[in-house]
């Protein structure tokens, strides 16, 4: 067996042994399911969830129909505005001017109370002028001279949920590869300073190159299962909750074939980078806790550019931006799972930018862990 | 004369800003055990480390068994075994497991490597706690795992710095026996310690070095002189070198 095999095997064995890692895996699993329990939950209740419209004066025939139908409980209240503040959801002001409406913006219950209100009035409205033409022998079509009627190219329901799938799943996939075999790269590295092996380590004839590319590959295996744990746990959860209301526009969230092959790819280029990263940072600290210390801001590294994503979502880069670290995993994912199509240029040059960015982070490794002072400092 | 195990000439090495080793020389032989002595910041481990290869002289040379430390490092890691104070060893392995890891480190091949793995164990009486995980084990225990570490591969020569410096005495009784016992079959056994009373019960030959630089060197007889013991002449020469 060579160096590679023998330190890979050793360090596998060691981290399968850790308590640390392990349980870093299994709330990998966990915990994004049931963050989507959660979240599904609370759409589901939101979604079916009555609103109460405090009133006042005398509602309109018909009008109470509408808002029974549609989940929003009328209340008789003495002043529609004081009890918007907090008795109820909304308030309106009946009279024979019109309607007063009276909501608090930073409550979320009245902003969808808000909506509901403005469709059923607006419903009511169009209703009663409908009829009103009808009854003088006029077609009411006349306040449409235009028509339009929506062919919508895929499910309108299935684009948000792509919308949120290409966020969340690239969110998920680098915050794993980072943190799945964060610990175990610190291990590797900052520990064996820390237990007082690194010198006897580099005592042996194996090469150091190989010695370090062992503890990389390790690693790297670590953060990918973390990773593809994660996310093969949320695909679960997610193929459990039924998306769409309508006929025709109910569906369960799954990913392409090519959306997986091109997460997988992308996936193991990005555990190898922040292996090769985090052993990096491992080795410059003389123990565990400092390792931490230096591998904290490589969180953020991971959140801003799936938050493009969120805030920008049509955002359409030249082929430059692909260069970019991260930021092109996350492009690249979000195409795959969007539009279930690949740019292969754009995938070229994000994997050539992902395999440049572990080779500079490996030498970069390779560089601090053969230098004397490693030792010295020790 | 045979070729000496160990050729120090002339060594000089600055860690930083500070020079440590201002023209270190000396040689230790197969079937001796060669005492490395003087104060604690002497110089001692900072020698042993640039004999292993771990620090690049800035001048002068180590050569080991003929080989060059600069040039052929790999070489001069395969015939040296080295034992010190700080037990580092990996707890999550057993203690076998940690043997077996140096050894296939180290070039042992697959076919020997248990064999060389259980025979280790057995010299070093080792078989009751070798499937433990290290992390249970005694610090005499640890000791013996890395001892055991630094010896599977059968180096012809093995240097212990400071090695009893955190043992009990019967730990290090134990540490002593064993160079003994290396010695007599036939390794080159050097001993870096500020502990004199083992030094010279130990040692065949001493060199003792003082603020990087040797101020005796020769047959433990001949160093401790007309002193009563080697702690005397030690403290003489020491208060005479500055």
């Amino acid at each position: 067996m060579n160096a590679i095999a023998i330190v890979f095997k050793k360090e596998l064995t060691e981290i399968l042994r850790d308590r640390r890692t392990l349980i870093a895996i299994g709330l990998a699993a966990l915990a994004t399911p049931t963050v989507l329990y959660v979240i599904s939950q609370v759409s589901t209740k939101t979604a079916s969830q009555t609103y109460t419209i405090g009133y006042s004066g005398d509602v309109p025939a018909g009008l109470d129909i509408l808002f029974n139908a549609t989940g929003m409980k009328l209340e008789r209240v003495v002043d529609p505005a004081v009890a918007a503040k907090q008795q109820v959801d909304i308030g309106l002001a009946f009279s024979s001017a019109g309607i007063d409406e009276y909501y608090d913006p930073t409550r979320q219950s009245a902003q969808v109370a808000d909506v509901r209100v403005q469709t059923v009035l607006s419903n009511y409205a169009a209703a009663k002028v409908a009829a009103a033409l009808q009854q003088k022998g006029i077609d009411p079509s006349v306040l449409n001279p235009l028509p339009v009627t929506q062919h919508p190219l895929s499910s309108p329901t299935k684009a948000a949920s792509n919308s949120f799938l290409s966020f969340f799943l690239p969110y998920i996939l680098i915050t794993m590869s980072l943190t799945g075999g964060l610990s175990a790269a610190l291990d590797s590295s900052a520990g064996e300073r820390e237990r007082k092996t690194l010198e006897s380590l580099l005592l042996t004839p194996a090469p150091r190159s190989q010695v370090l590319i062992g503890k990389i590959l390790a690693v790297t295996l670590i953060s990918l299962t973390a990773a593809i744990a994660a996310i093969v746990s949320m695909l679960v959860a997610l193929s459990q909750i039924q998306f769409g209301e309508r006929a025709g526009d109910v569906f369960h969230v799954t990913l392409t074939p090519l959306a997986t092959v091109v997460m997988v790819w992308l996936a193991i280029l990005l555990a190898a980078a922040f292996a090769s990263l985090t052993i990096a940072l491992g080795t410059l600290a003389r123990n565990f806790r400092q390792g931490q210390a230096y591998a904290t801001p490589l969180y953020f590294i991971t959140i801003f550019p799936a938050s493009i994503i969120l805030f920008i979502p049509d955002f359409n880069p030249n082929l430059g931006y692909f260069v970019i670290p991260i930021l092109n995993a996350v492009l690249v994912l979000r195409d795959a799972i969007v539009h279930d199509s690949v740019s292969w240029s754009a995938l070229a040059v994000t994997s050539a930018s992902l395999i440049v960015t572990g080779a500079l982070c490996f030498y970069a490794a390779l560089r601090l862990f053969t230098r004397e002072a490693l030792l010295v400092r020790s | 004369m045979s070729q000496p195990a160990v050729k120090v000439d002339r060594l000089e090495k600055s860690l930083q800003t500070n020079k440590v080793l201002r023209g270190i020389s000396f040689q230790a032989n197969a079937g001796e055990i060669f005492g490395l002595l003087g104060p604690n910041g002497a110089g001692k481990t900072t020698t042993l480390r640039v004999i292993c290869t771990l620090l690049t002289p800035d001048a002068g040379s180590v050569e080991v068994l003929g080989y060059d430390t600069r040039t052929a490092p790999q070489e001069v890691r395969r015939r040296v075994g080295v034992v010190t104070a700080e037990i580092g060893i990996y707890p999550r392995l057993t203690a076998r497991e940690n043997i077996a890891y140096f050894a296939e480190l180290s070039g042992v091949m697959d076919g020997q490597l248990n064999r060389k793995v259980d025979a280790v164990i057995e010299r070093l009486d080792m078989a009751a706690f070798a499937q433990q995980r290290a992390e249970s084990l005694s610090s005499g225990q640890k000791q013996k795992v890395a001892i055991a570490r630094a010896i599977v591969h059968d180096p012809p020569v093995l240097m212990f710095d400071e090695p009893t410096s955190n043992l009990d005495v019967l730990a290090s009784r134990e540490i002593r026996g064993f160079m003994v016992e290396s010695k007599e079959r036939g390794k080159c056994v050097i001993f870096s310690t500020h502990v004199l009373h083992d030094a010279e019960r130990l040692c065949d030959r001493v060199t003792i070095i003082h603020q990087g630089r040797v101020v005796a060197s020769g047959s433990t007889a001949q160093v401790r002189g007309s002193y009563k013991d080697l702690e005397d002449s030690f403290l003489a020469l020491v208060e005479a070198a500055g």
